[in-house]
């Protein structure tokens, strides 16, 4: 089964006013596993069915399931606690909170899902080596570069056991030796630990390391690369 | 960790999270120093008309209080006198002859209430002897002298040594006068008072009400006709304790205290809690648009972080208690550095007391001393800390509200 599945999602913005259609029709199933770019020309779309299927908006019309839930079905204090256990989010930026250290900003999820402190604090330093920063455990993020902030960042994202990742251009900010670190570290937990990452890019070099590439055009799937099996 | 977060993010505008703390503390300190000056205010009232001339208690005959006629005067006046000073807690006690009658000059005429003391008793128990500004309270053994008040002696148009004609029906209700010189002025710090209440020897006054003796023989009268017994305590504790016993002792006779004997004094006692919470609801009102104002900033200054923070998964229920902790505790920096000045403040200026001479006329026109201590009854704490803590709470429920009502998508956009 999918774990993310869109079925004929469309979203108007200001509906009615100057309608905007953002989405018209867009139907994706991702699996267990992926790593998958969505990458289109700017004010295509990304951005917004990225927020569909975080929970964070929802659809016009159309439905989005998501591990095998209608989310369309939840109230907004649900969909709240729903993301918080399946979701992991990677922001563009202001993506930690700034009066809390590295360690604690990785072990605030988890202490929302009231997980036991010893816990909490075994798997946020676990997590925090994996993405090279052993070193800045005790850091505040005004302290961290901009490629240390987004690693803290995808950390804090796996914190809570999400069922994917997703990441609305998380390399936008950061310059090409960032990036790639960044893109390195991704790329090693979804091979390793088979950790599902979605996320958007314009970086060509970015969309070079993902391994489905899903293009949108005003607002619906142009096209839908699948490199695994189908080498370019 | 919410707590945590929440003493965190206070920190990160330490201008304004001290703006607030001061707002609050100076808050509280100004509704303690105001509550302390009004209840300063009403004690000197209180205890301005007690010492000078109601006492704490006092004795009467049930009838005189009744039809305020001089013949229902106190039955055996001297034992009445010497079992009230006998008691522990009786700091002075006097009787005093009661009449009302005209008071006349060469050039004018008024009303007045004529005491006849025994200068002696009278001047430990009120502070007439105290209060005088020209002349002496009968020091000199000198027949019918007479003590007025300042004000009826502008009115009168007389001088020490002036000669006055004292007017009142005697016991047998026959018109009698008689010739006094002034001898002492006084200025009680009560304008009524010194408008209408003279003093003279009770000796001299009993010449002209019992004119029977002048006349010769006649024991229709007794030989001292008192009509008041005015106790003045070391305290108002006792208060209850001592009137008790005197009702004991004299069970015919009328023992009043001078909450009951001055209406207008108990209703200001009364009156002094409520004040200080008048002043406590001015100053919480003008608190809760600062904090409401303030609380507002911080929240629309993090809109995106608190996006993020309900994007990767904290409840409406937490954010909103993590704005209410962050009001809460810059309340709780400022409440008890408030109150602690407040304290400090009030018992300075309740032992030094404030100078208020510059104001004095206006002050005397009310019946208060120059001198105000402020007092706080220890109620108004309780009020203050609990009114601020409320009112900090009450306030920071829109800026918490309007926190939950952000959607994350739209607070993560404006990116
Ligand atoms: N809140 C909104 N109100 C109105 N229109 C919106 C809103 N959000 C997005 N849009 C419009 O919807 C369309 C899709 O926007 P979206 O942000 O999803 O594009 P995008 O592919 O993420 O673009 P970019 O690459 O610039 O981030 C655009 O035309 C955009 O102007
Ligand atoms: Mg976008």
């Amino acid at each position: 089964m999918s774990i993310i599945k869109t079925t004929q999602i469309t979203k108007v913005y200001n509906p009615d006013k100057v309608p905007v259609r953002a989405l018209r029709g867009v139907d994706l199933s991702i699996e267990q596993g992926e790593f998958t770019a969505i990458v289109g020309p700017s004010g295509s779309g990304k951005t917004t069915l990225l927020n569909i299927i975080g929970g964070l908006d929802r659809p016009s019309s159309g439905d989005v399931s998501i591990a095998g839930q209608d989310i369309s079905q939840l109230t907004d204090n649900e969909l709240i606690d729903f993301r918080k256990d399946n979701i992991g989010f990677v922001f563009q930026s202001y993506n930690l909170i700034p009066v809390l250290t590295a360690l604690e900003n990785v072990e605030f999820v988890m202490l929302l899902q009231k997980r036991p402190l010893a816990e909490r604090r075994a798997r946020a330093e676990e997590l925090l080596e994996a993405v090279g920063l052993k070193d800045k455990l005790h850091k505040r993020p005004s302290e961290l570069s901009g490629g240390q902030q987004q690693r803290v960042a995808v950390a804090r994202a796996l914190a809570s056991k999400p069922a994917f990742v997703l990441a609305d251009e998380p390399t936008a900010n950061l310059d090409s030796s960032s990036t790639a670190q960044l893109l390195d570290i991704m790329a090693e937990l979804n091979q390793k630990e088979g950790i599902t990452f979605i996320f958007s890019t314009h970086d060509q070099r970015v969309i070079d390391r993902a391994q489905r590439v899903v293009t949108l055009v005003d607002g619906h799937i142009d096209h839908d690369q699948d490199r695994r099996t189908q080498p370019q | 960790m919410i707590f945590q977060l929440a003493w965190r993010n206070i920190w990160r505008n330490r201008t304004r999270s001290l703006v607030v703390v001061v707002a609050i503390l100076l808050g509280i300190w100004a509704a303690m120093f105001m509550s302390g000056f009004a209840s300063g205010m009403a004690r000197s009232y209180i205890q301005n008309a007690i010492e000078s001339k109601v006492a704490h208690i006092q004795v009467h005959h049930p009838k005189f209080v009744e039809e305020g006629s001089t013949i229902h005067y106190l039955p055996q006046p001297e034992a009445l006198l010497a079992f009230a000073k006998s008691q522990a807690a009786v700091e002075g006690a006097t009787l005093r002859t009661i009449v009302t009658g005209m008071i006349g000059s060469s050039r004018s005429n008024r009303g007045t209430e004529v005491w006849g003391i025994s200068s002696e008793d009278e001047s430990a128990v009120s502070t007439f002897d105290d209060d005088i500004v020209a002349g002496n309270f009968f020091t000199d053994e000198r027949k019918n002298q007479i003590v007025l008040g300042q004000k009826l002696a502008d009115n009168l148009q007389v001088k020490l040594r002036s000669k006055v004609v004292l007017t009142f029906q005697d016991l047998e209700g026959i018109i009698t006068a008689g010739a006094f010189r002034v001898a002492g002025i006084y200025e009680s710090g009560n304008a009524e008072v010194d408008e209408s209440l003279v003093l003279v020897q009770q000796t001299d006054l009993l010449g002209l009400l019992t004119p029977t003796q002048e006349a010769g023989g006649q024991d229709t009268f007794p030989s001292t006709i008192s009509h008041e017994l005015a106790v003045l305590l070391d305290g108002p504790r006792q208060i209850d304790t001592i009137g008790q016993i005197l009702q004991n002792a004299f069970p015919d006779l009328l023992v009043e205290n001078y909450r009951e004997l001055a209406p207008d004094l108990r209703l200001y006692e009364t009156q002094i809690q409520n004040i200080s919470l008048i002043y406590l609801i001015i100053i919480l009102l003008a608190l809760v648009f600062g904090i409401i104002n303030t609380m507002l900033m911080a929240v629309l200054e993090r809109i995106r972080e608190l996006g993020m923070l309900m994007a990767v998964g904290m409840n409406k229920m937490r954010v909103f208690s993590m704005i209410v902790f962050e009001t809460l505790l810059l309340t709780l920096l400022g409440v008890p550095v408030g109150v602690f000045l407040g304290y400090l403040t009030v018992s300075y200026f309740g032992r030094v007391g404030i100078d208020l001479s510059a104001f004095s006329a206006a002050m005397q026109e009310y019946g208060l001393s120059e001198m105000l201590h402020l007092e706080l009854d220890p109620i108004v704490y309780t009020q203050i800390i609990i009114g601020v803590t409320i009112t900090a709470i009450l306030a920071s429920l829109y800026p918490a509200w309007k926190a939950i009502r952000l959607r994350p998508v739209e607070a993560i956009r404006t990116l």
